[in-house]
């Protein structure tokens, strides 16, 4: 057989064959990091709402609003995604929100990649507790009203602008006081 | 956007350097790292490289991984592929073109195609949603923190040659802990990039 | 005997992490706590295990021009399905391994162990090969991943060691921690191994 043909034709049949292995396991392992993520989500949506048990997912202005609801059905709060640039990359985050009070529930880090040990203490509740109860007309500014993780002041900083950001387009859809 | 840009650029070289703070490219760091002649062919041609790789990444990203909903399984092997090829492309045009910059650092492209920073800027652009000029950003800033962090080293390894350094310590490990080092030094680069 | 040899010989004599000093990108970069670095260990010890069974049974079929595009494929393959998995069953070890578990295709060690040991013997010498060089591994950036841990949170494994009044060092868990913990490390290994001057 030509030298050229054995090459092509084993190349061919190798990556065939990775193709056939690759798209089974993305056959078997797809549904579950689907299930993981869908849990992931719920998990912080819960969290960040006190009360809730179930959520609901519903669309606004083109937002995506967590609806958090107790057992008996009656809605506890909302929660949103909030996007913030901290020091190594976007930091992610879940934002709890009672609206008829205009006060913050709950705030919980999806994802990060700060610096560990220093910036990448936000995801600890001593540093996100602090937000739980914050009004909607504070200022959110790191090192006033928000304290900031020694040493890392920038990615305290990113949080608190992301949560203000944030909350400032969602009390647009939801004003404080109303019904939601 | 050129504000973001240059970002981009200024914080893949000094702020969170490739070598000294993401930890890629370290086997070749290592490696060429010797002679600071070598050393800056190798980032040059590892600059070349890594912004062509961005280039490609990012229309195979956007035209043929995502538009057919393959990207989860197959963007790792399609990238290395890519890559691989590339590298060859660019040494036989090279070869072709210039054959006294293929003397130059010809010898290095080889090496390049499991230098993990390729792979890593690659896999970076879709995770953080780069469009084209970003890409580019990338790969340049990323080569040049490259090309920095070997002529640093160069420069130091070339005068420890001199230096009485214990005896275990010798090869590797001195680099390892100058390394150590430099990469505190780049900490002080810390905050250089304001938030966007 | 000879298995023995092949198996011991990434342990120690040719150790990838203190010895031939390769693959060290996601030594340093995962090993901030001692968990990652089993994880990542047994990430890669799978990937190069299966990547040289396959290539030493394949060594016979592969023409010579295009080996190296043929084991690219195949540790690519091998590195996504472990990527797959690992975002299925183990998210949050996944997500602080971040971008290294793609990056096991271009680990220098998986590569090196294809062309200069796999794709000469069969496939048992392979085996034992790579499981001796993927153990070498996981045990060195775990001696890494506790040391940096220890010192630079005061916990080994997510418990607290270290008593209330230690103040973590918390530059060994920053990129400058990992660097000098390996040139120390690797310093160590130089000392223990060197050989008597004549």
């Amino acid at each position: 057989m030509n030298q050229y043909a054995k090459m092509i034709i084993v190349l061919m049949i190798i990556s065939i064959a990775s193709g056939a292995v690759l798209a089974l396991s993305y056959e078997v392992t797809n549904p579950k990091i689907q299930e993981q993520a869908r849990q992931k989500l719920e998990e912080s949506v819960l969290k960040v709402i006190p009360g809730a048990a179930k959520m609901e997912v519903v669309q606004k202005e083109d937002m995506t609003i967590y609806l958090g609801l107790d057992e008996q059905g009656n809605k506890k709060g909302i929660a949103f995604k909030a996007v913030g640039s901290g020091f190594n990359g976007a930091i992610e985050l879940m934002v709890g929100y009672n609206p008829s009070e205009g006060k913050l529930t709950g705030v919980e880090i999806l994802s990060m990649s700060e610096t560990p040990g220093l910036g990448a203490k936000i995801k600890e509740e001593a540093f996100t507790n602090q937000f739980n109860g914050k009004s909607v007309e504070d200022k959110f500014i790191a090192k006033e009203d928000v304290q900031a993780i020694s040493g890392a002041t920038i990615s305290s900083t990113a949080v608190a602008k992301a949560v203000k950001t944030s909350l400032d387009n969602v009390m647009k859809i939801y004003p404080v006081g109303g019904d939601f | 956007m050129a504000k973001e840009l240059f970002f981009i650029i200024i914080g893949s070289i000094f702020v969170n350097n490739f070598v000294f703070s993401r930890f890629l490219g370290n086997c070749p760091f290592l490696g060429v790292s010797n002679k600071t002649e070598t050393a800056i062919g190798m980032g040059i041609a590892t600059t070349f490289v890594l912004t062509m790789t961005a280039v490609a990444a990012y229309f195979i990203q956007n035209y043929v991984l995502a538009p057919f909903g393959l990207e989860p399984f197959l963007q790792i092997v399609s990238f290395i592929l890519v890559i691989a090829s590339l590298v060859q492309l660019v040494e036989m045009v090279i070869l072709k073109v210039s054959p006294a910059l293929y003397n130059a650092f010809g010898i290095f492209l080889p090496l390049i195609t499991t230098n993990c920073i390729v792979m890593a800027v690659a896999l970076l652009i879709p995770m953080n949603n780069y469009n084209l000029i970003k890409s580019i950003a990338l790969g340049l800033g990323a080569g040049l923190g490259f090309t920095l962090a070997l002529a640093l080293m160069s420069g130091i390894r070339e005068d420890l040659e001199f230096a009485d350094v214990p005896e275990a310590l010798r090869g590797p490990a001195i680099v390892f802990i100058t390394a150590g080092l430099l990469s505190l030094i780049f900490l002080g680069f810390t905050g250089l990039v304001p938030l966007a | 005997m000879q298995l023995f040899k092949d198996f011991i010989n990434g342990i120690w004599n040719e150790n990838p992490i203190f010895r031939m000093v390769i693959g060290i990108c996601s030594a340093l970069a995962v090993t901030t706590a001692a968990n990652n670095g089993i994880a990542m260990g047994m990430a890669l010890t799978f990937v190069l295990t299966c990547s040289s069974i396959l290539i030493s049974l394949l060594r016979n079929i592969i023409p010579a021009k295009v080996r190296i595009p043929c084991y690219i494929i195949v540790v690519a393959t091998f590195t996504t399905v472990v990527d797959l998995f690992m975002k299925a069953y183990f998210p949050s070890l996944y997500e602080v391994m971040g971008i290294f578990i793609p990056l096991i295709v271009v680990n220098c060690i998986v590569l090196a162990r294809a062309e200069a040991f796999a794709s000469k013997v069969g496939p048992v010498r392979a085996t034992a090969d790579a499981l001796g060089m993927g153990l070498g591994y996981t045990w060195a950036i775990t001696l890494i991943s506790m040391i940096r841990e220890l010192m630079g949170a005061g916990t080994l494994f997510g418990y607290h060691i270290m008593g209330e009044g230690f103040t973590p060092w918390t530059i060994m868990i920053m990129p400058p921690g990992a660097f000098i913990v390996m040139g120390i490390l690797v310093g160590l290994m130089n000392m223990i191994t060197r050989k008597p001057v004549e």
